[in-house]
């Protein structure tokens, strides 16, 4: 009995150990992301408005996602990416266009340029 | 008399044409400003690649209304081999707010997935060059007269025809003249971007941003993958020290000292006083359990000084609290 316990356990650690994620801050080591972005460290340190990931991921969550995700999206952008998607979220292109009015565009510009190559 | 008229209308004539002349040379330079890269083009094929080619085994996901950011991405990450769908994207990508997708989680979504995201240049000669070497390139355009941004994914091209073969919206195979498609990819300043896993290399991948792109992967925090993309980068530019940090700490991420160990060493070679490769050996051979050896090491790091000293000092720190220990 208590070996077959044991072995339970066993299972779920290895699966919980799976499950965790790397986690790249060492102690003790540099990170490579520190030395690509060092230069970019010592300006960023006198800049004003520096954004912190939880303003920026809250800031998403006011475009509508719940708070896990966007913590999580927040998670995987690089400190640089952080600074530019805080400066820039509500100016950015967001890619949405539906296909319909897509092709519409696309037709009329065609046609145009068709009108216009004839015409020279 | 009939002379000075001769001239007056041999005059008038010359003005014509020179006014005929100005007026063509305006309007051909009207077009190559406003379509500088298609003008470059037409002058002939960029180095490196085909003239006629088409991704036909990249897949197609239509899109659902305004989600052309999550079929774009998992176009492309499908054709890198990730296992994806549209759906699973959404909650990666999508802004309902917005009603799109962002550029830098368009960039940070590949990543997630293992694949390495990387922003090409702002250059149609390498949009080219990417499909020609079998990679779909997700470009950014603008067909709309106000917020009309659009993912799409490149997937072929024929130069002879001068058009571009995509994948878009519920377009399974959309044609565009290479000068619509200028027209409309340059209004987000010809943003494209590729992913791929992490043993290639993009075809225009330049070193330095690669390299960011790599460091980028990290945060992603899949291990593995940063270790076979630093290895790849390193076949390429095996004089980088930074890349060869990376491998490092991948590998002692990875619980693999020895291997950590060996780059770093080989590191010193190349870079004897870089402060970073110093503090890491150090650490990766107190992990080892070699103290006094990393002790020398990091005594090195430390007369050096430098932004990392902080950092230095709190690995020599650990290391002489470890020999004391042993010595107890």
């Amino acid at each position: 009995m208590k070996s077959v316990w044991a072995g339970t356990i066993c299972r779920l650690l290895v699966v919980l150990m799976v499950w965790t994620p790397y986690q790249f801050a060492q102690a003790g080591m540099i990170g490579t992301d520190q030395v690509v972005s060092a230069a970019s460290q010592a300006d960023r340190a006198t800049l004003l408005n520096f954004f912190s990931r939880s303003d920026v991921a809250s800031r998403l969550q006011t475009l509508g996602i719940d708070s896990a995700s966007a913590k999580d999206r927040v998670a995987t952008l690089t400190d640089q990416e952080v600074q530019s998607l805080a400066a820039q979220i509500s100016s950015m292109p967001a890619g949405a266009d539906s296909a319909l009015g897509a092709i519409l565009i696309i037709a009329l510009l065609a046609v145009a340029v068709w009108y216009f190559w004839t015409r020279m | 008399m009939i002379s000075v008229r001769g001239r007056k209308a041999r005059s008038s004539a010359r003005v014509a044409a020179g006014v005929f002349i100005l007026a063509c040379a305006a309007l051909v330079s009207g077009c190559a400003s406003l379509l500088p890269q298609t003008a470059a083009l037409s002058e002939g094929l960029p180095g490196g690649a085909a003239g006629r080619v088409e991704l036909t085994a990249v897949p197609f996901f239509p899109q659902s209304e305004y989600q052309c950011g999550p079929a774009a991405l998992a176009t492309a990450l499908a054709a890198a081999g990730v296992k994806v769908t549209p759906e699973d994207l959404v909650p990666e990508v999508y802004l309902p707010e917005r009603k799109g997708s962002l550029q830098i989680e368009m960039l940070a979504a590949a990543r997630r997935h293992g694949l390495v995201s990387y922003q090409l240049a702002p250059s149609f000669a390498d949009l080219l060059r990417e499909i020609s070497a079998g990679t779909p390139v997700i470009v950014l355009q603008n067909l709309g007269l106000f917020d009309g941004w659009h993912y799409a994914v490149a997937i072929g091209y024929n130069y002879e025809r001068g058009g571009l073969i995509l994948r878009s919206g519920t377009n399974e195979r959309q044609i565009l003249p290479f000068a619509i498609h200028e027209l409309a990819w340059k209004r987000s300043g010809y943003w494209a971007m590729v992913a791929v896993p992490p043993d290639r290399i993009p075809a225009s991948a330049e070193e330095s941003r690669w390299l960011a792109s790599i460091a980028a992967l990290e945060r992603a925090g899949d291990a593995k993958s940063v270790r076979i993309a630093y290895s790849t980068f390193l076949e390429r530019w095996p004089g980088n020290v930074t890349a060869a940090i990376g491998l490092a700490n991948a590998h002692h991420a990875l619980g693999e000292l020895d291997a950590a160990e060996s780059v770093l060493r080989e590191a010193t070679r190349r870079e004897p006083e870089s402060v970073i490769v110093l503090n890491n050996l150090a650490q990766t051979l107190s992990d080892l359990g070699r103290n006094q050896e990393a002790l020398v090491v990091i005594e090195r790091a430390a007369a050096a000084g430098g932004p990392f000293a902080e950092a230095v000092q709190q690995t020599r720190q650990t290391i002489l609290e470890k020999i004391s220990e042993k010595a107890r």
